[in-house]
C-alpha cells in the first residue's frame, strides 16, 4: 500500500502522467482512503517538487509536467474526497480581463495552481466584467485570478472587484491579480486580496488566502 | 604598382544564418501562414481577408494562400527615411545602416530624488527626451516610459508624443492605444510638415504595433495596421515571443512563428492599400525557466536577433532589434555586461533601428542613468565597426623606417593625425591609481549620475513654435474631453 504511495510521489516528481492516474486509480478502487493519496501520494511529491524548484533542480517545464500529472490524479481523486476534507485544494476561476489579449502569466499560474491541487477553470482573454461577475456566481469558486499586461487595460481589474461588490459577492471570493504593471499598492488601491507577482508566489497566495 | 585580385573587408562582417537557412525559415513562415493560420479579433480585416483569396474559418482564423504573402511582402518599400521635428537630425533605414534608441511605454521610473521606484510621469518622458537628444550616440526616441499622471488610460498616447516633442528633436518610434489614438499622433507630427502629403514625404515617426504571440491580432493592433496601410505611415509589426512559452523553443522556431506574424499584416496592409512602408523584427527572446521572466539579457535574445536581421536583409525589410538592455534591477555590473553583449550583436548584425537601450528589469524600469552608460558601449561597439584600413598611408612603412629601431612614435605627425581616428571614453576612467585616489575614488556609477546631473541641468532642446504648440495642446485636449466620462 505505502509502496504505491511512494511510486505516486515517484511518478509525479518524474512527471509521468498515465503512471500517476493508474496508480491514483488503483489505490481508489483497492479501497485506499482518498485522504490518505491526497496527503501522502500526492501533495508528498508535490512538495519534493516544490523543494527541487526553489533549489533550481527542477526548471519551469519540469514543474509543469508534474503539475499535470498531479492534475490528472486529482480529477479522479476529487469527487471522491469528502465535503470536510483537509484538502488545500480548491477552485479558482482565472481571466484576463477585457481588451487585453495577453495570458501566457495567467495560464502559468493557472497551471502551477492546479499542481497544488486547486482545481482551475480557466475563462480565456478579453473577458467582460459582467462575464466574469456571472462565473463566480456560477462556479462559487475560492478564489478569483485576474490578469492584465497593459496599463490601459489595468483599470478593468478594479471595474470587476467594483462589480462584484455590487453583485453583493465581494465576501465569498479572494481576489488576486497579476500582471507586468501591478504591484500591491495597485492590489490595495483597487481593493484586491492580494498581488502575485509570479505563476510560484500565485501559488504559494493562492494557498494562505483559502487558509484565511 | 596597385594590386590586383583585392578585395578590401573595409569593415568587420557577421552573419549568423547562410542563405539557405534563411530560405528554410521563410519556407517554413510561408507554411504556417497557409497551414495554421492567424486569428484577427477585427470585422474590417476580416471582411479584407473574406473578399481575398484567404480563407477565414471559425469566426476569425484566417489562412492565407502563399501566393498572395509573397505578392504582399514585394510591394514594401526596402528603405524608409525619417527625420527629427526640426530637421537637424535623420536617419535612415536601408541595408546594414545601424540605428540606435530607446525603448517605450516603462510602467516604472526609478526616482532620481528618492532612488526609489514610482510610477512613470510626463515629466519622465521629457527628460528622457532631453537625454536622448543630448546623446550623441542616441539616434531615435521612443518614450522609455508610460505617461501615467493623465486624465485618462485611454490618450495616454498623446500625452506622451507631446512630452516625446518637446523634450527631443530626434526621429521617434511612438506607442498608440488604437487606431484613434494613432490618428491623433498623425495629425500632430503632420502639424510640423504642413499638411499630410508634406508629411508621408518627411516622416518623423515610425508607428510602434505588435501582435500577440502565437499568431494573435487584436483588435486595436489591427486598427493601427489598417490606419497606417490608409495613410502610408511607416510601421513596425513586431512580434515579442517567448521562446519557450509563447513560441517553439527552439530559436528556429521562434524566428518562423515571428515572421509568419509579420507576413500575416504584410498580406492584410496590402489588401488594405499596398505599399505601406513596414519595419520586421521584434524582441525576440526566451522566458527564464526559473523565474518566469520574459528575459532582456539573455543571448538567446541577441542571437535571434541577428539572426532575425539576416532574414530582414534577404527579404529587403527594414529592422527593428534589440540591444542595451538587461534584466537586472539596478545600474550594476549584470545590466552593464548584457547592454554590452546585446549592443555588439545588434550592431554587428546590421539591424536599422536597435531599441530598448536603457531597458532595466526585463522592460518594467526606466533609468535616466542607464541611457547616459549605454551611450559609451555604443561609442565603443561603433569603432569596432570602423574596421582595419591596410592602404599604404596606413600600414605606415614609411614612418616605420623614418622612425626605426629604439625610436618614438609619440610626436610624429603621423600620430597626431590618426590617433584621433580612435575611441575616446567619456565616462571610463583610465588613470592611474594614484590619480584615481586623488581624485575621490569614483566609480563608473558615481560618474554616470554627475553627467546625467550635468545633462538634465544644462541641455534644452530647440523649443517648439508657440502657435504650433498650442495646436499640438489642442489635439490631446480634444482626446481627453472625447474620452472623459
Amino acid at each position: 500500500m505505502s509502496e504505491k504511495l511512494g511510486k505516486v510521489a515517484d511518478g509525479l516528481l518524474a512527471g509521468n502522467v498515465e503512471e500517476v492516474s493508474k496508480l491514483t486509480q488503483e489505490m481508489l478502487d483497492e479501497g485506499v482512503d482518498p485522504e490518505e493519496i491526497l496527503q501522502q501520494g500526492l501533495f508528498a511529491g508535490m512538495e519534493v517538487v516544490s523543494k527541487k524548484f526553489k533549489d533550481c533542480e527542477m526548471f519551469i517545464p519540469e514543474v509543469l509536467r508534474s503539475a499535470k500529472a498531479m492534475q490528472g490524479a486529482m480529477e479522479k481523486l476529487r469527487p471522491m474526497l469528502a465535503s470536510g476534507s483537509s484538502s488545500r485544494a480548491g477552485t479558482v476561476v482565472t481571466a484576463t480581463v477585457q481588451g487585453d489579449l495577453h495570458d501566457i502569466g495567467k495560464n502559468l499560474a493557472g497551471m502551477m495552481m492546479e499542481g497544488s491541487g486547486f482545481k482551475v477553470i480557466d475563462m480565456g482573454i478579453d473577458q467582460k466584467t459582467e462575464d466574469i461577475v456571472n462565473a463566480v456566481k456560477e462556479h462559487n469558486p475560492q478564489i478569483l485570478g485576474l490578469s492584465a499586461l497593459l496599463t490601459t487595460t489595468m483599470p478593468k481589474m478594479g471595474e470587476v472587484i467594483n462589480a462584484l461588490k455590487e453583485a453583493g459577492i465581494r465576501d465569498q471570493v479572494k481576489v488576486m491579480i497579476g500582471g507586468a504593471p501591478v504591484t500591491d499598492d495597485f492590489a490595495d488601491e483597487i481593493g484586491a486580496d492580494a498581488y502575485a507577482p509570479n505563476a510560484s508566489i500565485g501559488t504559494e497566495k493562492a494557498l494562505e488566502l483559502i487558509k484565511s | 604598382m596597385p594590386k590586383i585580385n583585392q578585395t578590401i573587408q573595409e569593415t568587420p562582417s557577421f552573419r549568423v544564418l547562410s542563405e539557405d537557412q534563411i530560405e528554410r525559415i521563410y519556407s517554413a513562415a510561408l507554411d504556417v501562414i497557409q497551414r495554421t493560420g492567424a486569428r484577427f479579433y477585427h470585422e474590417e480585416a476580416l471582411e479584407l481577408f473574406r473578399n481575398s483569396d484567404a480563407v477565414v474559418t471559425d469566426e476569425n482564423l484566417v489562412r492565407v494562400p502563399l501566393s498572395l504573402a509573397e505578392r504582399a511582402i514585394k510591394t514594401h518599400p526596402r528603405k524608409v527615411n525619417l527625420t527629427g521635428r526640426t530637421g537637424e537630425y535623420g536617419i535612415k533605414l536601408d541595408k546594414d545602416t545601424v540605428n540606435f534608441g530607446t525603448g517605450s511605454d516603462l510602467p516604472f521610473t526609478y526616482d532620481r530624488e528618492t532612488g526609489e521606484r514610482r510610477r512613470t510621469k510626463y515629466k519622465d518622458v521629457y527628460d528622457a527626451g532631453r537625454i536622448v537628444n543630448y546623446l550623441p550616440n542616441m539616434d531615435f526616441f521612443m518614450s522609455h516610459g508610460i505617461v501615467q499622471d493623465c486624465p485618462n488610460t485611454q490618450t495616454y498616447d498623446r500625452h506622451q508624443c507631446l512630452a516625446m516633442l518637446e523634450g527631443c528633436t530626434k526621429p521617434m518610434v511612438l506607442t498608440s492605444v488604437d487606431g484613434e489614438g494613432l490618428e491623433d499622433l498623425w495629425k500632430m507630427c503632420s502639424l510640423f510638415r504642413g499638411d499630410e502629403k508634406e508629411y508621408r514625404l518627411n516622416p518623423m515617426f515610425i508607428t510602434y504595433i505588435e501582435p500577440i504571440s502565437p499568431l494573435m491580432n487584436d483588435r486595436s493592433a489591427v486598427e493601427k495596421l489598417l490606419f497606417s496601410a490608409e495613410k502610408g505611415i511607416p510601421c513596425m509589426y513586431t512580434p515579442c515571443p517567448s521562446s519557450g512559452a509563447t513560441a517553439p523553443a527552439s530559436l528556429a522556431g521562434m524566428l518562423v512563428q515571428s515572421l509568419a506574424e509579420t507576413l500575416m499584416a504584410s498580406v492584410l496592409t496590402y489588401l488594405k492599400n499596398p505599399g505601406m512602408p513596414l519595419v520586421m523584427g521584434g524582441v525576440t527572446t526566451v522566458l527564464d525557466m526559473i523565474t518566469t521572466t520574459y528575459s532582456y539579457g539573455s543571448p538567446e535574445l541577441s542571437l535571434a536577433s541577428a539572426a532575425n536581421t539576416d532574414v530582414s536583409k534577404w527579404l529587403g525589410l527594414p529592422m527593428f532589434s534589440t540591444g542595451g538592455c538587461t534584466d537586472s534591477k539596478a545600474l550594476d555590473e549584470q545590466a552593464a555586461i548584457e547592454a554590452a553583449t546585446s549592443l555588439y550583436y545588434a550592431y554587428l548584425s546590421g539591424a536599422n533601428l536597435v531599441h530598448d537601450v536603457g531597458y532595466l528589469d526585463s522592460g518594467v524600469n526606466a533609468s535616466l542613468e542607464s541611457l547616459v552608460m549605454n551611450n559609451e558601449i555604443i561609442g565603443m561597439v561603433k569603432q569596432i565597426g570602423k574596421g582595419i584600413n591596410t592602404e599604404e598611408e596606413y600600414l605606415a612603412l614609411e614612418l616605420i623606417d623614418e622612425i626605426g629601431p629604439g625610436g618614438e612614435f609619440l610626436t610624429s605627425e603621423h600620430t597626431l593625425k590618426h590617433y584621433k581616428e580612435w575611441f575616446q571614453p567619456k565616462l571610463q576612467d583610465r588613470s592611474d591609481y594614484a590619480t584615481w585616489v586623488r581624485e575621490g575614488q569614483l566609480t563608473m556609477n558615481d560618474r554616470i549620475r554627475t553627467e546625467t546631473d550635468r545633462i538634465l541641468n544644462e541641455h534644452e532642446p530647440a523649443p517648439i513654435d508657440e502657435k504650433l504648440h498650442q495646436e499640438l495642446k489642442k489635439i490631446v485636449q480634444d482626446a481627453d474631453e472625447r474620452h472623459a466620462k
